[in-house]
């Protein structure tokens, strides 16, 4: 054990004055997690929080284009504007501002929709009416097929932004006209039997729907939405772990190269006890890391207007997952290190494994948003295995038990690579020259 | 019993053109300062490879205090000492911390450790040095902190390959006093080097080796006085070994 220790006191020693890889271990995760949870805010952001420009060319004017506005105008989701200088805003100059990129969306309510839209309730009101044996002559005309609000995006703008934009529109458009036909539908109950009274017909149809309900109704439970702290924190803390390939595997090979391996090679048995310091070390200093990147989402993130990184509900977690996490990682070093022969091969492989790692693991983007063959992929991702046993502590409030797999499945391949790296290193002819 | 008995050994290395060690056999009395001397490429380092167990003889037996090189490499490693040609500590640490981090692993306790550092820091003129980095040395007191860096275990056999490669003329002194005085602990010291009047100065005893094979030994004043034509080491050197240049 005195020997371990040995080795641990000397790769701080070597750590302690190599300022440059320190800097590479701590301030660059941090300063990754903070940009990317920065910059990834807005998309990770319920679109219920955020407030969109609205720009509305309203050629109808009518009841519908009324109702339309004034429900998208108290929405808390958008900023709705209806005219440029006062004066109403033209399709022309909508379709300009938004090709300008100006404006992100634009909403058109063509001429006569309102028109259209109460003949159709009329005819489905004398149609209901008529069947049920009251005689309901609501005025009607010829019924036109086709008649569309149209929503109109800048054209950089995403597929999944559209969709969530035109889901919400959607929403406001069929309240208006379901809104239109249940008035109907109230006026004709006046005229018949029904002693419902007329006001509370609209009422029936309040309490349906779709609406979100807490997966787990125990009251200790903190309910948490995936932002972008949630996301960015660990997931960059993970990439930054991983990046002590760099550290371990030019460490490895320049000790190989100044001669000094070769001193610890002379030495009986010493590889048994450099190699555990070895390992043991830097997976401290990768709980280390990681831990200082946590505290970087708990305490700093709030200080840029972002939300507090919360740990879940059994924090204590975290420390066996990030030893865990650590060992893998650090094993991966020493992989690295192992098998390439000069600094010049490990570490492009190092850097640009975990960079590949990372992208098909869910580090930059969720994996559920990956394609099929990609989620399948990411499986065998040291990196996903690491996010997943993060998440089941910080977001689905794991004691333990599902945090299990993803930490055998590290450690596992710990063991593999420190292995593989053992029998390679034997392999390997060191000379006193 | 020889502090080193090499006999019969081979050694081929893959996509070598020639063995490495071709049917080599020499032997190294205790307590004696011995030169293993060649050309470049002549097997040396292969040679001291094989006695410190980091290459494997394809064929014939090394033996270091009747110990087998091969087999027994935990025991061998315990009595030797060796201080590579290339400078093997970590830059990064300073004398004194080198020190502590190889004797911890030679097994001693700190208090050992110390003492035979400071011991040896002040004999090799680096105590006042100690506390600095390695890679602020110069290239003599590199040289001298390797030689210590191999002794702080006490071995029985210290094994250098070219201990003064590259020093000035005042470390190189040091140096060679320095071996002469362990040698008078009752130590035996196995040294490769280019230079044959330092070779002459300092060995009991010579072998000279080339492309694989024993050419011959014995004590220096010896090889000189039996070869025709030499005044000098060098001289017996070139005429085993001939004048054609070595790749």
């Amino acid at each position: 054990m005195k020997k371990i220790i040995a080795t641990i006191i000397k790769e701080w020693l070597l750590m302690k004055r190599d300022v440059a890889g320190l800097l590479l271990l701590l301030i660059m995760p941090a300063t990754l997690i903070v940009v990317m949870a920065l910059v990834q805010d807005a998309p990770f952001r319920d679109y219920q929080n955020i407030k969109f420009d609205l720009l509305i060319a309203d050629n109808d004017h009518g009841s519908l284009a009324r109702q339309v506005i004034e429900g998208l105008k108290s929405s808390k989701n958008f900023n709705v504007a209806d005219s440029i200088d006062g004066q109403p805003v033209t399709e022309a100059q909508l379709k300009a501002l938004l090709q300008k990129g100006d404006r992100q969306i634009g909403v058109v309510i063509p001429a006569g929709i309102t028109a259209n839209m109460v003949n159709s309730a009329n005819i489905a009101v004398n149609t209901i009416s008529g069947k049920m044996g009251m005689e309901a002559h609501l005025p009607t005309g010829p019924v036109r097929e086709q008649m569309y609000v149209h929503v109109l995006f800048d054209p950089v703008s995403k597929p999944a932004f559209r969709t969530a934009i035109s889901s919400a529109l959607d929403k406001y458009v069929t309240a208006s006209c379901s809104g239109m036909l249940m008035q109907r539908l109230s006026a004709l109950s006046k005229n018949g039997n029904d002693t419902t009274p007329p006001n509370d017909l609209a009422k029936i149809m309040q309490g349906t729907g779709v609406k979100e309900e807490p997966l787990n109704h125990d009251s200790n439970t903190i309910m948490l939405h995936i932002n972008s702290v949630q996301h960015n924190v660990p997931a960059w803390a993970i990439f930054g772990m991983f990046f002590i390939v760099i550290p371990i595997a030019g460490n490895m090979i320049r000790e190989r190269e100044d001669g000094s391996a070769i001193r610890i090679a002379l030495i009986p048995n010493a590889t048994q006890y450099t190699g555990p310091g070895k390992i043991i070390f830097y997976t401290m200093i990768c709980s280390l890391q990681f831990m200082l990147m946590l505290c970087v989402g708990r305490w700093v993130m709030p200080l840029l207007h972002l939300p507090a990184l919360y740990p879940g509900q059994y924090p204590w977690l975290l420390l066996p997952v990030s030893l865990c996490i650590g060992f893998a990682a650090t094993a991966y070093g020493y992989f690295t290190g192992t098998i390439f022969k000069t600094i010049n091969q490990a570490l492009p492989f190092g850097s640009v494994s975990v960079v590949i790692l990372s992208a098909i693991g869910g580090i930059w983007v969720p994996v559920e948003i990956l394609p099929h063959t990609m989620q399948r992929i990411a499986l065998l991702s040291p990196l996903h295995w690491s996010l997943e046993a993060v998440n089941e502590v910080i977001l689905r409030n794991d004691n333990g038990q599902a945090v299990l797999r993803p930490l055998l499945l590290l450690l596992a391949t710990g063991i593999v690579l420190w292995a593989v790296s053992i029998v390679a290193d034997k392999r390997r002819s060191y000379s006193v020259q | 019993m020889f502090a080193i008995e090499a006999k019969d050994v081979r050694k081929s290395y893959k996509g070598g053109w020639a063995p490495a060690l071709d049917g080599f056999s020499f032997s190294v009395n205790r307590n004696q300062i011995s030169g293993l001397l060649g050309p470049n490429g002549a097997g040396k380092t292969t040679t001291i490879n094989i006695l410190c167990g980091l290459v494997k003889p394809d064929s014939g037996s090394v033996k270091i205090f009747g110990k087998d090189c091969a087999n027994e490499i935990t025991a061998v490693r315990n009595t030797i000492g060796v201080a590579p040609q290339q400078i093997a500590l970590f830059g990064n640490l300073t004398g004194i911390e080198n020190l502590r981090y190889i004797g911890r692993l030679y097994g001693l306790n700190d208090a050992t450790i110390n003492t035979r550092a400071q011991k040896l820091l002040e004999r090799l003129d680096l105590s006042k040095h100690a506390d600095k980095r390695i890679n602020a040395y110069s290239g003599g007191m590199k040289r001298r902190a390797n030689i210590i860096a191999s002794l702080l275990h006490e071995p029985e056999l210290l094994i250098l390959d070219e201990p003064t490669a590259g020093v000035d003329v005042q470390s190189r002194a040091l140096i060679l006093s320095f071996l002469e005085e362990y040698r008078q602990l009752g130590k035996t010291i196995l040294y490769t080097s280019h230079l044959m009047d330092e070779a002459q100065q300092i060995c009991d005893e010579v072998t000279i080796i080339d492309e694989g094979k024993f050419v011959v030994s014995g004590k220096p004043a010896d090889l000189v006085r039996d070869t025709p034509d030499c005044k000098k080491l060098e001289d017996v050197f070139l005429h085993y070994t001939g004048h054609a240049v070595r790749d």
